[in-house]
């Protein structure tokens, strides 16, 4: 009797308790949230602000890295995110300990995503906050908003990635492989440097990096893209979340 | 089961992977491979991932957007519009189109020029008629197949000096010319800068001497300029005329001197006056072969471009004076230590003379250049950025935002090679591409003939022509000779009719073939050929002193290839001499380029007249 009204009433509870204990204790973790929020702002202002001249320096240039270098911290925010905390918690047995509780399968899922949602929104707006006061980009408030919505939205992909990474290995390994994808992976698609002014075959690989293709939707935005289709971007980032995340799912089944 | 999801997982994101890397290398492929069509007949287009060179340093990766004939960005990062044709720069250099400071430019020399991505040339002793329309030609945007000019006009000189054997009639200065009067008139008739001839011939020959400017004259002719506010370049070939011109504030030299070592005093003079020199070592160092003209003919890149004429012009020699003029070495190392120094070095051909051709002599001097010491980015300046800021060229010489699209794509890094310079993929006038090999093959295309067939009754105050350039005195100083004509309309001609054209002149010792007299140009320019085929003979009334004269036939597609000749005598009474066309062996009727009446040995003096001429 009381199990089923516990479920009936509490379910929404659930998710938001399971999201606000996951978000106070990735607050409490200095040495995730220190680096996914500050890297890229620290990126950004060297190469973005420092580089590039600054207000009054090459505009094109600010707003190109505005956006890769959302997509490079909304990224990482996923990645680690999802994959070392997966794998840790895997390890530790919270997640047979979760499977556990009458909590619904889905919310822990749904905290992580949140997560990485919110510390995308965070990292959204102080590379923003950066743009505007010291690169002095000027966008529109639609191109605002959209830049915005494509990082808090384009953490999907990513963290399905990550959690497929974090079902596959261990907790000590997965910060390892992670940083041994999502660094490359950043410098490959564009996301530090502009594809143009690097050898022509990274230029022509570029596409084979999921990052690369939410870049250019996000260049899109601030019109510096490379002229590619919105649709073929958009499919390649469903498809690698849906492949992710189902290769992820098997992988809870099979090894817990 | 758990293969399934894996195998289709895998397979999804390696399939979406595949075809996104597919379909960009589509949409790259298809904008290299434009279609011609729409390169040709638009001024806007756009260049990606290519190394620039910008008239003053490299960039090396960016991108080119043109528009409307202009450069409109530049950078990395730029977007560039989907309405652009695209070219992948990749591998390749794009700088700005090369700016010869010396050549002689008429007929086919700014084609010429083009094809060869120099797209702006600085003529330094030309035709003042042209002047008016090398302005408005060189301020406009629409397609053109020729480069823009700078022109002084003619060159500042006495009579019988250097740059009066051209064939060319203009006013020189004498003892009694008030220089500034005089300057003031080039100017106002449309010279961009005074050119002025310091030349007595000393330094090529130890016995014949020309008239030249003397130190006054120099001085005044200078004076004058500068108080036109515009600039003063001397033609000199000695240290000595060259200290004398720099002293009297001259502000660029047209040539190196080789006649000796440059001396240290004349490398602070020319510091301190902040003298630039357009050394044209594509004349000046010219043993064993005239200038670079060898490696110019034997490199493929060159060589299929050039026009027939140009390889006739290329292999020609300057007729040989007795002074071996200079060594190879001297002029060289003039250069080396003038650029050392940072004296401005500005590439220039000289081209229009023998052993050069338009365009294609540029590339030669720039690899002249770097022989001499400048470091293969400073000869592309030298060809590019300083002729612009020296002359005052605000819209060219440099690949930034907001300047003409006169530019030329590269293969290689002529930064690191100059001779990378001649790899020219595509080269853009005013925005437009042009189509070099089209060019190519049309060798000479020579002009239709009016309707009429008698060119001058000389019944008119002028001795202008009905047809063609018109008539002008032609003499053996083209060839270092020293013998001389005068030409006038005078009154009384054959049977009783108002006038009729008088040539008198000296046949001197100085060149082995003498010759003077005078030549119709039957072409809408100087040696322009016309095409004669449907003509039959050469009719003309004369009289004279009773000496032996020649009618020349200069034809062919080579301007300077021998003439074909006919000879007739003038005799005291009016006599009508018709030649057949067909009489002139070897003459090509199809490309007949002018038809000279002149005298030859004995030497001394001669006269005769001529009046009604015809061609029928």
């Amino acid at each position: 009797m009381s199990s089923i009204v516990l479920t009936r009433v509490d379910l929404l509870g659930c998710y938001y308790r399971e999201a606000k204990f996951e978000f106070l204790r990735l607050w409490r973790t200095p040495s995730f949230v220190l680096p996914s929020l500050l890297f890229p702002s620290m990126f950004y202002v060297l190469f973005g602000v420092l580089l590039g001249g600054g207000r009054g320096g090459n505009d094109e240039a600010a707003r190109y890295l505005l956006a890769s270098y959302g997509v490079f911290g909304i990224m990482g925010a996923a990645l680690f995110g999802f994959a070392v905390n997966v794998a840790v918690e895997r390890e530790r047995g919270f997640l047979t300990l979760k499977r556990a509780l009458p909590m619904p399968p889905g919310a822990f899922l749904f905290a992580k995503l949140a997560m990485a949602m919110i510390f995308a929104l965070i990292i959204s707006l102080m590379l923003g906050v950066i743009a505007v006061t010291l690169a002095g980009v000027s966008l529109s408030a639609t191109q605002w908003l959209l830049l915005l919505t494509i990082n808090v939205i384009g953490t999907l992909p990513f963290s399905a990635l990550g959690l497929w990474i974090g079902t596959s290995v261990s907790g000590q390994a997965a910060p390892a492989i992670v940083n041994l994808l999502y660094l490359p992976m950043a410098f490959l698609s564009g996301l530090w440097i502009p594809l143009s002014i690097l050898p022509k075959f990274i230029d022509t690989l570029a596409p084979v990096w999921p990052s690369y293709h939410l870049l250019q939707i996000a260049l899109k935005v601030v019109e510096r893209d490379a002229g590619g289709s919105l649709w073929m971007h958009l499919l390649v980032l469903v498809v690698i979340t849906i492949a992710f995340f189902a290769m992820a799912r098997r992988g809870l089944v099979e090894r817990g | 089961m758990k293969r399934w999801t894996e195998v289709i997982s895998i397979g999804a994101v390696v399939g979406v992977l595949a075809i996104a890397v597919l379909s960009r290398q589509d949409h790259g492929s298809q904008s290299t491979v434009a279609p011609e069509p729409i390169a040709s007949s638009t001024n806007s287009f756009a260049v990606r991932a290519v190394r620039v060179f910008d008239g003053q340093r490299v960039i090396e990766r960016t991108n080119v957007v043109v528009r409307d004939g202009l450069i409109a960005e530049l950078g990395p990062d730029i977007s560039i519009g989907k309405d652009l044709t695209i070219i992948d720069g990749t591998g390749r250099t794009l700088m700005p189109g090369l700016i010869d400071a010396h050549a002689h430019s008429w007929g086919d020399a700014q084609r010429d020029a083009l094809r060869f991505g120099v797209t702006t040339e600085i003529d330094m002793h030309g035709d003042p008629a042209r002047l008016a329309s090398v302005k408005s030609q060189r301020e406009s945007l629409a397609p053109i197949d020729q480069a823009d000019l700078w022109a002084a006009g003619p060159a500042v000189t006495v009579a019988a000096g250097h740059g009066t054997q051209y064939g060319l009639s203009f006013p020189v200065l004498d003892a009694q010319t008030k220089v500034d009067a005089f300057i003031e008139k080039r100017i106002s008739v449309g010279s961009d800068f005074i050119k002025l001839i310091v030349e007595d011939l000393s330094a090529y020959s130890s016995t014949q001497r020309l008239p030249t400017l003397n130190a006054r004259q120099v001085s005044e002719v200078i004076a004058a300029t500068h108080q036109q506010r515009r600039l003063a370049v001397a033609h000199v070939s000695q240290q000595r005329t060259a200290t004398e011109v720099v002293e009297a504030g001259v502000d660029g030299l047209a040539h190196v001197f080789a006649d000796e070592p440059v001396s240290d005093e004349f490398l602070a003079l020319a510091k301190q006056h902040k003298v630039f020199v357009v050394p044209t070592l594509s004349v000046v160092f010219r043993a064993p072969m005239p200038g670079n003209a060898a490696s110019l003919l034997s490199d493929a890149r060159v060589e299929t471009v050039l026009s027939a004429a140009q390889r006739t012009s290329l292999k020609a020699k300057f007729s040989a004076l007795d002074r071996p003029s200079v060594s190879p070495g001297l002029a060289i190392e003039n250069v080396r230590r003038l650029h050392a120094a940072g004296i401005t070095i500005l590439a220039g051909t000289d081209a229009g003379n023998p052993g050069t051709a338009h365009g294609a002599s540029l590339h030669g001097e720039l690899e002249l250049l770097v022989q001499t010491g400048l470091s293969p980015i400073q000869a592309l300046r030298a060809a590019t950025s300083l002729p612009a800021d020296v002359f005052g060229m605000s819209d060219r010489g440099r690949l930034q935002v907001g300047k003409r699209a006169d530019l030329i794509l590269v293969d290689g890094d002529p930064s690191q090679d100059v001779r990378a310079s001649r790899a020219i993929d595509k080269i853009w006038k005013n925005g437009f591409v042009i189509d070099v090999s089209a060019a190519a093959q049309t060798v000479a295309v020579a002009e239709p003939i009016a309707g009429a067939t008698i060119i001058s009754e000389f019944e008119e105050e002028s001795i202008a022509s009905r047809f063609g350039f018109g008539w002008q005195t032609s003499t053996d100083s083209l060839m270092g000779g020293a013998s001389t004509a005068s030409m006038r309309r005078i009154v009384g001609g054959e049977n009783g009719s108002a006038g009729a054209l008088e040539i008198r002149g000296q046949i001197k010792p100085g060149f082995a073939f003498p010759w003077a007299g005078v030549m119709f140009f039957p072409g809408s320019a100087p040696m322009r050929a016309v095409d004669l085929s449907a003509r039959h003979e050469i009719v003309f009334q004369v009289r004279g002193d009773g000496r032996e004269y020649s009618v020349l036939l200069l034809s062919g597609a080579n301007e300077q290839g021998m003439p074909a000749m006919q000879s007739f005598v003038a005799g005291p009474d009016w006599k009508e001499i018709r030649l057949p066309l067909s009489a002139f062996a070897g003459a090509d009727s199809s490309i007949v380029r002018g038809i000279g009446f002149s005298a030859g040995p004995p030497l001394g003096e001669f006269r005769f007249e001529l009046d009604r001429v015809e061609l029928r």
